[in-house]
């Protein structure tokens, strides 16, 4: 019996990672399609603008679908959190929903629209920025924990607003900063080296790199001064084990940097992405055991028929295979762009 | 929980899946005819059936792309408007929703890139294996969501025990009695809607004049097709209409408008109501108009046979008839109606009727034809509002009420949902359209270079040693019209 609930508890802990892992490519990967979406608000060259969403055209839709791949994990493996967290989050999720089904088509109808360009270049734009400040908005919101109901199978209880903080609200204008970096790091990787668009990435990276410093430091001490999760993990006994990830952190910005100024375009991205990679686990690391600070555990959120054999079907099979062709697809499309490269002119 | 806001609740999903519903079918069934064509032309090198690839697959990847926007928001708004149920129900359906991502929707996103950009960048067979892959995962994609559905209808191989689902048998919760004929039903409805949608084009195009040469083969091929598909439709309709009747008889009851069981004078109610209004509250037809005996003949092979009527079920588990009745009779008449347009253009390839110069002349068929491309798009809608509103008042039959799934909404949380909903997907049905009858009129590009092996530059996407030097040739991402 004891051996049996032992499998089981491994069991969750590698689902609860799948889903950080699926979370995390989410986050990597349409973070730059996203931050290179608000970039192109900025854009005056129509030309420009199409050939961002050239830059993207075979791989968003993958990048995307990371999003719905960890909904479908924790849909599956923790229906406990799906049906009460998004529910609390009905109305991020709601903005995020349209603003993503508005970028999707953007991206899809540019090429046939010849006069009506201007508002798919718009809807492109917004819409980027609309979910980023959503998205980051809920994710700050979860931070916080939500009410149950004493139900036998406790759920929320409503209330559409309750999601709004000063944290969460902060949250969403890190996520802008954050992928706005990212964004800048893709056009420099993405566009030919003789290309002005660069330029102005460069100037671009530089700022939101330094606003992104700032926003990681805030959120930090933000969250040291307001979650007793954070507060008794950072500053507890084993204080220094989060040095470790913090001194990691620190490295692979340094990296970036450098990268960067030598025109690595693509090991400025990796780094990047290694640095949040690092942030990431040390959050999942933070919050345990809980999901959700003070709501669901990962004990309690757990489907009753998780079990063994689904986990290695998906993450022994599936999850390799997805890999492979996403790696086959960058490859595919890994050429640099131009403004020409032309978008559906 | 306010009445009326679980009534806006209900339309709220009601509407996320009837607006995402115009976009898969035709994603499922084109992707299997695009994977025909490319093969043809892979093995006959004639070109044609390239032009044709392209020209459809522009077609595609617009309506793709409107299937992609709006169905993220279904998988959200289980957990959203019915997070109790997502909670309860999480242990089997989260589970297969999980699997449609990860087996279908995240294996099509890895090869519609491919699909659609890779023209040239990518040797012709690994194009046609990227075809291929995009056919298959949709497919896979439609027997999991119907899974998760049929479960809805027929929940087997689950315990519920402390308000959760226990799986206690994967094999009889995943091949429940009424997948076993609910998702060949719903296949074959994609592939019959893709036929009918490339008869529709074809049609319209051969009756304007505009590249007959190109088109007459398609529609012949397609109007061949459709002579096999749509009596094979209704046969695997009455098959799935039988599996509805053994499993949820007040279901079929309530598409039936089939109140009484029995007639006054004691004699089993045989009939089959052609037209009806049902009068739910006093539980009675107040008028129909029926055909005696067919009803029992339809559902028990017998002139007397006993039909289960709503008087059989108590009145809080009985469902609404008029969203299933009408919904249901649409159905069947689209079905029976897209059947004999089938019979017509066959009887007309038969005759010889339909060669490349005679073909224009068929001006009633060809309007006819192009009509016949829309009803396939009702033909679902209502089929998905039998299933769905049949069902009631479950949620999952038997077991689980919707009441009991519905999240806790105030009016005005659900009134936002439905009225956002609305605004932003009829703005991407009317554009998603609009751009499907634009690049129709467009026709085919019939003068870019049929693209070589493997060397298309995409624009400049390629990195040529001398870039300043060279103009490589600049081919547009689906051969549009320069």
């Amino acid at each position: 019996m004891n051996d049996l609930s032992q499998v089981q508890d491994l069991v969750i802990y590698a689902w609860w990672f799948a889903l950080g892992f699926s979370l995390l490519m989410y986050i990597v990967l349409d973070g730059a399609d996203l931050g290179a979406g608000v970039f192109s608000l900025f854009v005056r060259d129509y030309r420009e603008r199409g050939a961002i969403m050239a830059a993207m055209a075979g791989t968003w839709d993958a990048n995307e679908t990371w999003l719905v791949v960890a909904g479908g994990i924790m849909f599956g493996t923790f229906p406990m959190v799906y049906g009460s967290a998004l529910h609390y989050l009905m109305l991020p999720l709601l903005i995020v929903l349209l603003s993503i089904m508005m970028r999707a088509v953007a991206l899809e109808f540019r090429h046939v629209s010849g006069q009506t360009q201007w508002l798919w270049d718009g809807l492109f734009g917004v819409g980027s920025l609309t979910t980023l400040f959503f998205a980051g908005m809920a994710m700050g919101a979860v931070l916080k924990g939500y009410p149950l109901d004493g139900g036998q199978v406790p759920t929320y209880p409503g209330g559409l607003l309750r999601f709004i903080s000063p944290f969460s609200v902060w949250t969403g204008v890190g996520a802008v900063i954050a992928a706005s970096l990212a964004g800048g790091l893709f056009i420099r990787a993405r566009f030919q080296r003789t290309e002005v668009i660069r330029v102005h990435a460069a100037a671009w990276i530089n700022h939101a790199f330094h606003l992104a410093l700032v926003a990681v430091f805030v959120t930090v001490v933000w969250s040291l001064s307001i979650f007793d999760w954070a507060a008794d993990k950072w500053l507890g006994p084993y204080f220094w084990v989060w040095l470790i990830p913090g001194a990691a952190t620190v490295f692979a910005t340094f990296r970036m940097r450098r990268a960067t100024r030598r025109g690595h375009d693509l090991a400025a991205i990796l780094w990047l992405n290694a640095a949040i990679a690092i942030m990431w686990l040390a959050m999942m690391f933070t919050l345990f055991p809980w999901i959700v600070p003070h709501t669901w555990t990962v004990y309690a959120a757990a489907s009753p028929s998780t079990s063994l054999f689904t986990f290695m079907l998906t993450m022994g099979s599936f999850l390799p295979v997805m890999l492979a062709y996403n790696w086959y697809q960058y490859w595919v499309f890994r050429a640099r762009v131009n403004k020409l490269t032309g978008y559906g002119e | 929980m306010d009445p009326f806001a679980l009534f806006l609740t209900r339309l709220d999903f009601a509407w996320v899946t009837t607006f995402h519903f115009i976009y898969p079918p035709l994603t499922i069934g084109l992707s299997v005819l695009l994977f025909f064509a490319e093969w043809r032309w892979l093995h006959t090198g004639n070109e044609g059936w390239y032009r044709l690839v392209r020209f459809f697959g522009r077609l595609f990847i617009i309506n793709f792309g409107a299937g992609v926007a709006t169905g993220v928001v279904l998988e959200m708004a289980f957990g959203i408007l019915y997070g109790p149920f997502s909670q309860a129900a999480g242990p089997y359906f989260g589970v297969v929703l999980g699997y449609e991502t990860i087996t279908a929707f995240m294996y099509e996103a890895g090869f519609i890139g491919l699909m659609v950009f890779g023209w040239g960048k990518i040797s012709r067979r690994m194009h046609l294996f990227a075809t291929f892959n995009v056919a298959l995962s949709s497919t896979l994609s439609a027997f999991w969501i119907m899974n998760a559905n049929s479960w809805m209808q027929t929940p087997t191989g689950v315990e519920l025990r402390d308000g959760i689902f226990h799986v206690t048998d994967w094999w009889a919760a995943i091949f429940n009695p009424n997948f076993l004929s609910g998702f060949p039903h719903m296949w074959v409805a994609a592939l019959e809607l893709a036929l009918f949608f490339v008869i529709g084009v074809c049609a319209w195009s051969v009756l304007k004049g505009r590249h007959v040469e190109l088109f007459a083969r398609p529609l012949k091929y397609a109007l061949l097709a459709a002579v096999i598909i749509t009596p094979l439709q209704i046969y695997v309709g009455d098959v799935l209409g039988h599996a509805v009747g053994n499993t949820q008889p007040a279901a079929l009851a309530a598409m039936e408008g089939h109140y009484y069981t029995h007639n006054a004078d004691g004699s089993v109610n045989t009939t089959w109501n052609v037209l009806a209004w049902p009068n739910d509250a006093e539980g009675r037809n107040d008028w129909a108009l029926g055909i005696p005996h067919a009803l029992s003949l339809i559902e028990t092979w017998s002139l007397y046979g006993v039909v289960p009527g709503l008087d059989q079920f108590k009145p809080e588990d009985r469902p609404p008839v008029w969203v299933p009745f009408y919904s249901f009779r649409i159905m069947l008449a689209i079905g029976f109606f897209l059947f004999a347009v089938a019979l017509w253009g066959g009887w007309l390839i038969a005759r010889g009727r339909m060669t490349l110069k005679a073909m224009a002349g068929n001006r009633w068929f060809l309007r006819v034809a192009v009509f016949s491309a829309f009803l396939p798009f009702l033909a679902i809608w209502t089929g998905w509002w039998v299933r769905e509103v049949a069902r009631q008042p479950w949620l999952v039959t038997g077991m689980m009420r919707i009441s009991e799934g519905v999240s806790q909404m105030s009016v005005a949380a659900a009134a936002l949902w439905l009225a956002s909903f609305m605004a932003f997907e009829l703005f991407v049905w009317f554009f998603t359209w609009y751009f499907l009858a634009k690049v129709i009129r467009q026709g085919p590009d019939m003068d870019t270079p049929v693209v070589a092996e493997g060397q298309e530059p995409l624009g400049y996407l390629e990195a040529t040693p001398d870039e300043d030097e060279s103009q490589p040739a600049y081919v547009r991402p689906y051969g549009g019209r320069p």
